[in-house]
């Protein structure tokens, strides 16, 4: 036998209050992979949105919360055009709007002459030509089994389906597109855009340009990368934290609860400690034992958790409302998030347990009853 | 013979001053005897038995045990695992492991493979005669199977001294013979054997009976 089947067995030994302790755990591991992979997912969204086709950075209207409350003059891209070092511009008006059981389809107002620069590919059908056409996104075609011919509902105005487009970004191929006129007459902006996206000249210096467009209109921020996501977007940030703060919850709590399990089969087990004590193990090897088990319990509920935290957020993603809008993204980072906490509530969870353990009296523990 | 067990002047109390459990105890014991030390409950006769396995600490006195001074032992756990068997009344076997496993448990401390624990656990397990029972949970298995157990268990680290604590006190009395006839056996193999009972039939197995009152020894 070895040392590891001997933890393994005695946490065995009171199945149900060990599953129960697993349980406990296992929510706060689920809760930790499903925002993590639903936050990971709106990154990835956001950044698609951000970073579109040959665009070195993106501008929006500063000091917003929120990228779809960017409301950004046109004239803007010709402004920015005309700055040493731009290359190229294209402007970008975003909405949400409801298609058929989807409540929250992502609709592009883009001119058909930007879609080179933001890699709109046209994979079936031609761009649009007339006012009631657009194209839509390969994903959303095969979710909405519409195609090329098709006709569409978006906001109680029909239109016709000229074509079917490919962008890489997940985000973008949910979605559809029509003309930044359309869509601006459509929301009521005429005149405005969301987002400017700026392709720069290659000997261009990305900050000395940025820095630039931020002086000349004071009324934008320039997004370079995804890390920038804060300025335009106070969403990801309030998740993250809240992210960290069930992480730390889930330290907290599922310590306690580990504690309290591993105490008590500390306290069941005390004269089965001072006969091992006496037959000659060492107070190290009690407390690896203890601690051990408590760091074990822990790794089951990493498994378990994992598993609830994947199921419960595919079934989170069945509802339209939420798996129209996000993708969730499973990286090895939040498993690895999942791993520490769990490993930190075992080793936290079973110090006191097993420092305990190991600093009984071989003789007391003997008497105890 | 060589004198494994020596005890002189030993005092232990508990609680301040307001328990003596031992209040002066001499004892010699030589190297292949079995002691018996009787005497009524609350006499210090497990007391004792735990200086002499360097469990607990003498208040006072000396205890030497094969050439060692417990007192001036710093690790005693790896004196306890190298020299000394325990068995207890209550043997405290792990329900969850088999009875090969249970018997592994002191070989940890040794540096022994996997493999070896297991061999040196079958071969205790048929030397006390539970060969039909390795791999049976100590729920499956009677009280004196069980004692069985422990005493391989105590065996696992070739100790010569077993200090055996009313081994036969949870058995009917067909298991508690059978108990002390394998410390016979043992006793005839040169462990020496220190043995604490209430119960005289049990003592009487032993070469040398001591009665012990109030934390003295009285008589031989």
């Amino acid at each position: 036998m070895r040392f590891s089947t001997l933890i393994f067995k005695n946490i065995l030994r009171r199945k149900t209050r060990s599953a129960f302790t697993v349980l406990g755990i296992s929510i706060g591991i689920a809760t930790i992979i499903a925002l993590g992979a639903v936050m990971n997912g709106m990154t990835v969204s956001m950044e698609g949105m951000l970073k579109s086709g040959k665009a070195d950075f993106s501008v929006a209207q500063s000091g917003i919360s929120d990228l779809s409350f960017s409301r950004v003059s046109e004239n803007r891209t010709n402004e920015i055009l005309e700055l040493d070092g731009v290359k190229n511009t294209a402007a970008a008006l975003i909405g949400f709007y409801s298609v058929g059981d989807n409540p929250y389809v992502i609709t592009w107002g883009v001119e058909k002459e930007d879609f080179p620069m933001l890699s709109i590919n046209i994979i079936n059908g031609s761009a649009f030509s007339q006012e009631h056409e657009l194209l839509i996104g390969a994903v959303a075609s095969k979710e909405w089994n519409k195609t090329v011919g098709d006709k569409l509902v978006l906001k109680e105005l029909e239109f016709n389906i000229t074509g079917i487009f490919e962008s890489g970004s997940i985000y973008q191929d949910k979605g559809v597109i029509l003309s930044l006129k359309k869509l601006q007459e459509i929301q009521n902006q005429e005149g405005y855009v969301t987002i400017i996206y700026v392709e720069l000249e290659e000997e261009a210096n990305i900050e000395e340009v940025c820095q630039r467009v931020e002086e000349e209109f004071p009324d934008l921020v320039t997004i370079k990368s995804v890390a920038e996501l804060g300025k335009v977007d106070k969403g990801l940030e309030l998740m993250d934290a809240a992210t960290l703060a069930i992480s730390f919850l889930a330290v907290i709590i599922g310590g306690i609860g580990v504690t309290n399990t591993i105490m008590m089969s500390v306290y069941e087990r005390t004269r089965e400690m001072g006969v091992l004590r006496a037959i000659g193990w060492t107070k190290k090897r009690i407390l690896i034992m203890i601690l051990g088990e408590s760091i074990l319990l822990c790794l089951f509920s990493v498994l378990i958790g994992s598993l609830l935290g994947f199921l419960g957020t595919e079934l989170l993603m069945l509802q339209p409302i939420i798996g129209g809008l996000l993708e969730p993204l499973y990286t090895v980072d939040t498993f690895v998030r999942a791993f520490v906490v769990a490993f930190a509530v075992g080793l936290i969870g079973g110090m006191y347990p097993a420092y305990r353990a190991s600093k009984l009296s071989p003789s007391e523990a003997l008497r105890y009853e | 013979m060589n004198k494994i067990i020596s005890a002189k002047n030993l005092v232990k109390t508990f609680e301040g001053d307001r328990v003596i459990a031992l209040n002066g105890v001499n004892l010699e014991v030589s190297e292949g005897e079995f002691i018996a030390i009787m005497g009524p409950s609350g006499c210090g006769k497990s007391t004792l038995l735990h200086v002499l396995g360097g469990l607990e600490s003498p208040t006072s006195g000396e205890v030497m045990v094969d050439g060692v001074d417990l007192c001036k032992v710093k690790k005693l756990d790896s004196f306890r695992a190298r020299k000394i068997g325990f068995i207890f009344q209550l043997h405290n076997l792990i329900p969850v492991l088999t009875a090969q496993e249970n018997v592994q448990m002191p070989m940890f401390e040794l540096k022994l493979s996997s493999k070896e624990r297991n061999e040196k656990a079958k071969k205790l397990l048929r030397l006390v005669g539970l060969e039909d029972r390795m791999d049976f949970v100590p729920p499956k298995l009677s009280g004196g199977q069980r004692q069985k157990i422990a005493i391989a268990r105590a065996l696992s680290n070739d100790p010569r001294i077993l200090l055996v604590d009313e081994p036969t006190g949870n058995l009917d009395s067909a298991s508690g013979h059978e108990i002390i006839q394998i410390f016979e056996r043992l006793n005839k193999d040169g462990r020496t054997i220190v043995l604490v009972t209430h119960d005289k039939d049990i003592a009487e197995h032993a070469s040398i009976i001591y009665h012990m009152k109030d934390g003295q020894i009285l008589e031989k």
